[in-house]
């Protein structure tokens, strides 16, 4: 296998030392480019309690190009589709070299706290929350006590 | 080069899949749009021209387990299609049959199985080959 990249290496072990608040990140021991994370649903956000599972990989030619990210647990969020992908400016058109897996990684929990339906990635999920917030968050919470709390 | 994880690579093949590949000729999405694992995957392939097959539409199913794109995906013909590479029985597809896909390599993918399966139909001892009626299935 190549060699991984000094820049990758780094962010790992700091990853590794000093995580942030609410999330881990561990690469696998047989492709250090593929990471396995957790994020926990923020404080007052209608994923509190909630461990969301997701998984990262860094292409051959990060970080000229994003990290891809999914989650893994269900989550009813309109940014996030069935699948898990997620809609998030800095993962696509906003990437910049400067940022990190970390800086990632906090703006997707970040993205839980402030759910944004008017770019939505699910739109059945993103008409929810527009046309009835209080049921939509409703059902937000309902699926993190289904999926997302462990047990 | 990095190694893409199995659902990486997956998640690729679904966005080409959903633009369209080549000329329509073969397509495929996922069986269940919630399949998070996405495992479960139907495929059609417009039967060739100038070949027993034309016009018509095969379907089929083709599944991914854990180890794809390491280990060949599992092709199953859902139409019935008298051809050497595929059982009788049940429609599977023996992949090792077909020249072009018989050493897989984890850089193939959904759409070169297709693909190829399509080519082997329009092969000259499969061309001709007698065909069961329009529409059959295996199931």
């Amino acid at each position: 296998m190549a060699a991984l990249p000094k820049r990758i290496i780094k962010e790992t072990e700091r990853l590794n030392k000093e995580a942030p608040d609410g999330i881990t990140a561990e690469p696998h021991e047989d492709n250090l480019r593929y990471f396995d994370v957790t994020i926990k649903g923020p404080g007052g956000s209608p994923f509190e309690g909630g461990t969301f599972k997701l998984e990262l990989f860094l292409p051959e030619d990060y970080p000229m190009a994003p990290p891809k990210v999914r989650f893994l647990t269900k989550i009813y969020h309109p940014n996030i589709d069935r699948l898990g992908r997620i809609c998030l400016d800095i993962l696509k058109d906003k990437w910049s070299p400067a940022l990190q897996i970390r800086t990632v990684l906090l703006s997707i929990q970040a993205l839980l706290s402030s759910p944004n339906p008017d770019d939505p990635l699910a739109t059945d999920v993103a008409k929810h929350y527009k046309e009835n917030e209080k049921e939509a968050i409703a059902q937000s919470q309902e699926w993190t006590r289904k999926y997302a709390v462990a047990g | 080069m990095a190694k893409v994880p199995r659902n990486f690579k997956l998640l690729e093949e679904l966005e080409k899949g959903e633009k369209g590949i080549g000329d329509g000729s073969c397509s495929y999405g996922l069986e269940d749009g919630d399949d998070i694992t996405m495992s479960n995957w139907t495929g059609t392939i417009l039967g060739p021209g100038h070949t027993v097959h034309e016009n018509r539409i095969y379907s089929l199913r083709i599944h991914c387990d854990d180890h794809y794109p390491e280990v060949a995906p599992a092709v199953t013909f859902i139409s019935r299609i008298n051809l050497p590479f595929v059982d009788q029985k049940n429609g599977k597809v023996d992949l090792k049959k077909i020249s072009n896909l018989s050493h897989w390599s984890h850089e193939m993918s959904l759409e070169t199985v297709l693909v190829e399966i399509r080519r082997a139909m329009a092969s000259g001892e499969n061309k001709k080959l007698p065909q069961p009626e329009e529409g059959s299935t295996f199931f």
